[in-house]
């Protein structure tokens, strides 16, 4: 099993996520993580979604059968060591009185995680990493006591000089990578 | 109530006058009227479909339109995606077919995915609640959006009748652009009724951000398979559904007489070459002949022009001409290696690949290799085509199609339905124009000949439409016997009835121990029943009665029945058990 990260851009128009998911859903390919959000170039969506699979060959039809859809611009497929990627994630401990402080320090300069919410009975932490960096950091605070914890989607950005919607269309001449 | 509805129960706006009158303030067109505009600045002269209560405006604005857009009321929304099917696939334009919201637009569905999958070109339109009971499990309110996505080329919701120009606009250029495919425009009540905010223009597109799909292919990969072609000992050629849709007849055929490769069809590629033509083998595929399947396994470089490996061509896709390097040549970069690797692949319009590979690739001399296909040829006849066509005191299939076959020529335009008549045209028809098989080939959509049958005719009115329905697929689409007969035009339908369903049957037979789980029929009465619905014809049962039948049919003015019954339990031959490979083809 590789993790592959597939970076699709997409005009901006509703129903374009249910587009895209169809396609993963009819090969039976999990989705583990998803991203969405405007890229740098106005009306145009970039998304970043993870999957993992057992054979290079099927992600490529996949990157190929999701380029079909008229409001793909452009899909690039990556495995893990031709990107930089992150993840965020909030946890939120609970801080009663009379419970084992907590130790910031060791949080900020180990862990470079931060509390970015003092409650009165509880705290918001939020770390930036990747999964195995933030899993890490969830076996640290679990004897704390977790009261809550959510994890985004992974961003992120291709190990080449040029940023991708550099590839995308610009006056709508568009190559084809076969 | 709101201000939309408000607005839609005015009576004014629905009943505007189309043409504006010279002198005065032009008007501004209702979104009903903007469609009528649109669909004719398309060249849309027919329609087929089905009025209901979220598209009565778009039918209140037709009605003014009536003598530039021909509408064919069929009987269920199902017959309108397959006719307009028809119509696509006899004429080479977009098929029109229109629906309801809620009911209408799911009946649409089977045709709309018949039409993804044999890439034909459609554009649905259906109706939908005004856009203010959006989500709201409004009256026939139904996500259609959502259901059709996976089976339509691109789909659009729209609100705001400004929009129409511009969506339809792009919804006929998807249809047709690359690879063909159906598209479904879906428009909110409102969105019919309410005024345009300004001047209708229509602007065809040519091109989009998104799609633009490559017609003139890299020239490096064309010389490429130029190389590959020239230094092949044993090359043969597969073609499908592709040379047809590119209208490249004539330059495939060049092609092949240049070369002088042999070359085998698929099931829709059917008609593309003539049936007598030299370098014509057959066509292959599951229940495709000996020879075209079994040299699959022969040849050392294989040549695919406009298919897609589908499974009932390969059986075994990893068995599949293993020993063969492959050239694929088709237009949508996505089948490219999604079933088999390919050595030289060409990704761009049949008919554009065809001319810049002509001049780069010379004759060869496949006297011998083109004399082994037909070596195997005798064995066939022995086995399968003696047999299909005598031998047994009932009618067999293979015997009607072949007399049709003479009587017409081989010109006929043939639509057909699914299962062992299907089959059995494929195999006896002596295909001699393109465009002359029409068959649900990707979909196998029982049903689909009555409504198909209707199109093709409307879609090539001055050919002579025919078409082989089995007892179980007429009952489908039975009602749109009365959309034959309500157009007037002359429609050739022939039941081959052999009371079974006959292809599961013949499978249950060999595969299932002949368990004969829920494949025997009780049929009506037909012919009484076309006769209900306006349509003359007449039962045939016995074998010296056959060419008279035939004749009587074909000599008919008007749409006519033609019942005949067959063996009951007749198998069809050659066999490839699905999943298998070519090599294991069974002759019976």
């Amino acid at each position: 099993m590789s993790t592959y990260t597939i970076c699709v851009f997409t005009e901006n128009s509703i129903g374009l996520l249910n587009k895209i998911t169809v396609i993963f859903t009819r090969r039976r390919i999990n989705i583990d993580s998803l991203t969405v959000s405007e890229t740098e170039r106005k009306g145009i969506s970039r998304f970043t979604i993870v999957i993992k699979h057992e054979k290079r060959e099927e992600v490529e039809k996949l990157v190929r059968q999701t380029r079909k859809i008229v409001e793909v611009l452009a899909v690039f497929g990556y495995l893990n060591d031709d990107i930089v990627y992150n993840e965020i994630a909030l946890f939120k401990i609970a801080t009663p009185l009379g419970s084992k402080p907590l130790d910031v320090d060791t949080i900020n300069r180990v862990y470079k995680a931060w509390v970015v919410y003092w409650g009165l009975d509880y705290v918001a932490i939020q770390k930036t990493g990747t999964e195995v960096e933030i899993f890490d950091f969830f076996k640290y605070l679990k004897p704390y006591g977790i009261i809550e914890f959510v994890r985004s989607g992974r961003v992120a950005v291709g190990k080449t000089p040029q940023g991708l919607v550099e590839y995308l269309p610009e006056d709508m001449e568009w190559e084809y990578y076969l | 109530m709101s201000k939309i509805a408000e607005i839609m129960e005015e009576p004014v706006i629905a009943s505007v006058s189309p043409a504006p009158e010279i002198g005065t303030v032009p008007k501004m067109l209702s979104g009903g009227q903007a469609l009528m505009e649109s669909l004719l600045a398309e060249g849309v002269d027919t329609i087929f479909g089905y009025p209901g209560g979220a598209i009565m405006p778009i039918y209140d604005a037709l009605y003014d339109y009536t003598d530039r857009i021909r509408h064919v009321l069929v009987r269920h929304e199902q017959g309108a995606s397959h006719a307009a099917e028809g119509y696509a696939r006899s004429s080479g334009r977009v098929g029109v077919c229109m629906a309801t919201s809620g009911p209408g637009a799911t009946n649409l569905v089977t045709g709309i995915a018949d039409a993804i999958i044999d890439c034909t070109p459609m554009v649905a339109i259906t109706g939908q609640v005004a856009s203010h009971l959006l989500g709201t499990d409004a009256f026939q309110e139904t996500d259609v959006i959502g259901i059709t996505t996976p089976i339509c080329k691109w789909n659009y919701q729209i609100i705001d009748p400004d929009e129409i120009p511009e969506i339809l606009a792009k919804a006929f250029f998807i249809a047709q652009a690359g690879k063909p495919g159906p598209v479904l425009i879906d428009i909110t009540k409102d969105a019919q009724t309410k005024l345009m905010s300004k001047k209708f223009e229509y602007k065809k597109v040519e091109k989009l951000a998104g799609y633009h799909p490559r017609r003139v292919p890299k020239i490096e990969q064309v010389e490429k398979a130029a190389e590959m072609i020239n230094n092949a000992k044993r090359p043969y050629i597969l073609f499908g559904h592709g040379v047809l849709i590119s209208e490249a007849v004539k330059e495939f055929q060049a092609f092949v007489e240049k070369t002088d490769i042999p070359c085998a069809s698929t099931l829709l590629g059917l008609s593309g070459m003539p049936i007598d033509h030299p370098n014509y083998m057959g066509w292959l595929g599951m229940h495709g002949m000996y020879a075209p399947n079994v040299m699959t396994d022969e040849c050392d470089v294989l040549i695919a022009i406009g298919m897609r490996f589908d499974d009932r061509v390969t059986g075994d896709a990893e068995l599949f001409a293993k020993q063969a390097r492959i050239i694929h040549i088709e237009i949508d970069p996505a089948e490219i290696e999604k079933i088999k690797k390919t050595e030289a692949p060409v990704v761009g319009d049949i008919k554009e690949v065809l001319n810049l590979l002509m001049p780069l690739v010379k004759k060869g001399d496949y006297t011998a290799w083109k004399n082994e296909f037909r070596k195997l040829e005798p064995e066939e006849k022995l086995k399968v085509t003696d047999r299909d066509l005598g031998g047994s005191d009932q009618i067999k299939m293979a015997e009607v199609v072949k007399m049709v076959s003479d009587k017409t020529k081989g010109e006929a335009c043939v639509v057909v339905d699914v299962g062992q008549h299907q089959m059995v045209a494929a195999r006896y028809y002596q295909f001699k124009k393109p465009h002359s098989y029409i068959a649900s080939g990707g979909l196998g959509t029982m049903g689909f000949a009555i409504p198909a049958a209707l199109g093709a005719k409307m879609g090539a009115p001055d050919r002579n439409v025919i078409a082989f329905i089995g007892d179980g697929c007429f009952q489908m689409t039975i009602q749109e016997l009365g959309t034959i007969a309500q157009s007037g035009l002359a429609v050739k339908l022939i039941i081959l009835n052999n009371n079974f369903l006959g292809m599961v049957r013949q499978w249950q037979q060999l595969f299932f121990d002949k368990r004969y789980s829920f494949v025997e029929l009780q049929n009506p009465d037909f012919i009484t029943i076309a006769r209900g619905f306006g349509i003359d014809g007449h039962k045939c049962t016995e074998r010296e009665s056959l060419e008279e039948s035939i004749d009587k049919m074909l000599n008919h003015q008007g749409s006519y029945l033609l019942e005949v019954v067959v063996e009951k339990e007749e198998n069809v031959f050659p066999m490839v058990p699905a999943g298998r490979s070519v090599s294991e083809i069974r002759l019976e």
